[in-house]
């Protein structure tokens, strides 16, 4: 066993990174236990030649082709959607695209504005101070001044349009629709210590240049100068309980597979929405037979994964599209907030990708019957390469119990671990958006001048934002953990990753997410004479 | 040409696997007319192959035996000597059969192919890896906004 800690956070990714940095002021003994390991970004694919291949293998998001040792399996044959994750120091902001926008103030109010879900027990305007400090310590790009928000400025210049960006600004300008450059969680300048970005185009396969804001170059520096402990290939396989409820530590097998004890006076889970409710459910005891901090029976339920349509069109003047940041330019917020005629509640965000590369470019025009084989390949291909926009449509999903995380009765990991397996399904609320985002989609394209445009959705292998499997309330019965991120069975247990969601909102989460993590972090602090109360 | 039967996936292609696997090649990707792109037979796609998918050498070597098995029964000729419109009817007749293999072989052609240093030059390209140099990209007209400014506030109050 070894020494006992004040607090012990189990993973290491966004936030964890965040919530480590804040709670380090207090001086208290903070230990990290993370399954995976430090990146060395001289491996990152776009150091080599063969990056577009590499980003398809042992840089792919998706655990289950990737296959790295630190990884564990996921079950996802029961969801039209896979689940993606990296496991390592950054967590999936290692592969992360950087795309850093913030929800609307209505996302925390569905209920009250729709009358479906449930409203958080925060709002947006209590969040908002966390967002700001998120966005300076992650060192966030954008431009001040989107009428789809409230006034908030990004402490550094927005990503470059490029000509596939005015391109399609001019799309949505003809339509009278929104657009905004994106906010974007990459230094366009030289920020504290890191190199500005030289537009190496794979962000979403690691940044060599360290110009993307992932924490394993942004907050955990500071966070292990200021003391915090970072302990790294320690899988986690149970939280401990005593006959009082409370959490007395953790089982764990390092990197020689020697089980270990770590014992601690509080725990906190980040291990994204997967991962959380599987140590939860895997931590079963006398006392908590339906898994750790589980008496509301909703650890693993009400999975949220932002169903994805893409539509794709060609253009044909040259737009060197495959050149900047990949997945992150412009986006468009146009049909974000509840439009009842729409046919559908809530909304969806589009982001804008730029143009793949050659590889990407060829196989996806050959696969599709666009760029033939044989003769006429050339030109195809041609006309293609460097020609290509994308439209990300990211949906909202609702909270349903239904979509849920459980144990897989077979599949295990490594260390024999039991793994999650997942069970997912659209809605028909949720079908419609899509479906409505496909067509807005195609429109744009439309607009802008493609002429050859393709739509698909929903995109297995979009399953990025893993929301709503330990949800916040206050209400014991309704919720697994307090609006201050603390469970409601297990008074020293805490969770401070994409769990908590009540509802998804229909943007990428990982601002909302780091901006929970910093304001529990402030809630603990607050509190530390009686956070056990 | 003879008919190489060994399946041992430690081996190299026979030579006459090899020269038809060539012309499989150069029928997905031939050269360009003009000669700027070279064709798939040129930018060493089976050391690719061997390096980057050995799982699918065994099923590579069955069905170029099988391509030509087939070439010896319909035309009596092996297929090398066949007429380029005869190599399209087999391939075509292959893509059909064994769609899944044939679209992996083209899949792993196209990633050979498209990082090759001809190829790149042929598209104007310089045949480097992204990092450190990176890439210049326009920081664009910011004006277009203008009138996305003029709409106004387009987000929900919350109470």
């Amino acid at each position: 066993m070894t020494a006992e800690v004040d607090v012990l956070i189990i993973g290491a990714g966004a936030s964890a990174a965040a919530f480590a940095w804040s709670l380090a002021d207090t001086r208290m003994r903070i230990l990290c236990l993370e399954q995976g390991d430090w990146m060395n970004p001289a491996d990152y694919p776009s150091t080599r030649r063969d990056w577009e291949v590499r980003m398809d293998r042992e840089f792919s998001p998706n655990p289950n082709l990737r296959r790295r040792p630190e990884d564990y399996p996921v079950n996802d044959e029961d969801s039209p959607i896979s689940v993606l994750n990296f496991n390592g120091v950054g967590g999936s902001t290692i592969l992360y695209a950087a795309h850093f926008p913030r929800p609307h103030p209505s996302d925390f109010r569905v209920r009250s504005l729709d009358g479906v879900a449930e409203d958080w027990p925060i709002d947006y305007a209590t969040l908002e101070s966390y967002y700001a400090l998120n966005d300076r310590q992650m060192g966030v790009a954008g431009l001040a001044g989107d009428p789809a928000y409230p006034p908030h400025e990004p402490p550094l210049p927005p990503v470059p349009l490029g000509l596939a960006g005015e391109t399609m600004g001019r799309g949505f300008n003809a339509l009278g629709w929104h657009w905004w450059p994106s906010d974007t969680a990459i230094a366009t300048r030289d920020y504290e210590g890191r190199a500005a970005c030289v537009n190496l185009g794979p962000c979403k396969a690691g940044c060599a240049q360290g110009a993307k804001s992932s924490v394993d170059i942004t907050y955990w520096p500071l966070a292990r100068r200021a003391g915090v402990q970072l302990r790294t290939r320690c899988r986690v396989r149970e939280i401990l309980v005593d006959d009082k409820d409370m959490a007395t530590g953790v089982v764990y097998y390092d990197e020689r597979g020697v089980e270990c004890v770590q014992r601690a006076e509080v725990v906190v889970l980040a291990c994204n929405g997967v991962g959380t409710p599987r140590l939860l459910l895997n931590s079963r005891s006398a006392r908590f037979p339906e898994g750790l901090a589980n008496r509301s029976g909703l650890v693993g339920k009400n999975l949220m994964l932002h169903p994805w349509g893409m539509v794709r069109g060609t253009f044909d003047a040259p737009l060197e599209s495959y050149l900047g940041p990949l997945s992150c330019c412009i986006w468009s917020q146009q049909f974000y907030e509840t439009d009842r005629s729409r046919g559908f509640l809530r909304g969806y965000n589009m982001q804008i990708t730029r143009g793949l590369g050659p590889v990407a470019t060829a196989r996806i025009g050959v696969a599709r019957g666009d760029i033939p084989w044989g003769e006429g390949h050339h030109e195809a291909f041609a006309r293609r390469y460097g020609r290509q926009i994308g439209v990300g449509i990211c949906c909202e999903d609702l909270p349903e119990e239904c979509n849920t995380v459980t144990l897989d009765p077979a599949l295990t990991d490594s260390n024999g671990i039991p793994a999650p397996k997942i069970t997912y399904r659209l809605s028909e609320n949720t079908e419609r958006m899509l479906r409505h985002g496909l067509a807005r989609g195609t429109e744009v394209m439309q607009a802008a001048g493609a002429w050859d445009i393709y739509s698909d959705g929903p995109v297995r292998q979009t399953g990025w934002h893993l929301l709503g499997t330990a949800r916040m309330g206050e209400d014991p019965e309704r919720s697994v953990v307090n609006g201050w991120g603390r469970s409601h069975d297990v008074k020293n247990l805490f969770i401070i990753d994409g769990s908590v969601f009540v509802t998804s909102g229909g943007v990428n989460p990982t601002p909302t997410i780091q901006a929970m993590a910093l304001y529990i972090a402030d809630a603990m602090k607050r509190r530390l004479a009686n956070l056990f109360d | 040409m003879s008919i190489d039967r060994t399946d041992d996936s430690s081996q190299p292609l026979a030579p006459g696997q090899r020269a038809n696997l060539d012309i499989v090649l150069n029928l997905i990707v031939p050269p360009s007319a003009d000669g700027r792109m070279p064709g798939a037979a040129e930018v060493g796609v089976p050391a690719y192959l061997f390096a980057e998918a050995p799982d699918a050498l065994p099923v590579l070597r069955r069905e170029l035996q099988e391509l030509e098995l087939r070439s010896r029964e319909r035309f009596v000729r092996g297929f090398a000597d066949l007429a380029q419109a005869e190599r399209h009817s087999m391939i075509g007749e292959l893509r059909a059969q064994q769609p899944s293999f044939m679209s992996r072989l083209a899949m792993e052609t196209l990633a050979c192919y498209y990082q090759h240093d001809r190829v790149l030059a042929g598209l104007g390209r310089e045949a480097r890896p992204p990092y450190p140099k990176g890439y210049q990209v326009a920081q664009g007209d910011l004006s277009l906004l203008d009138p996305v400014r003029a709409r106004g506030k387009i987000y929900r109050d919350a109470p």
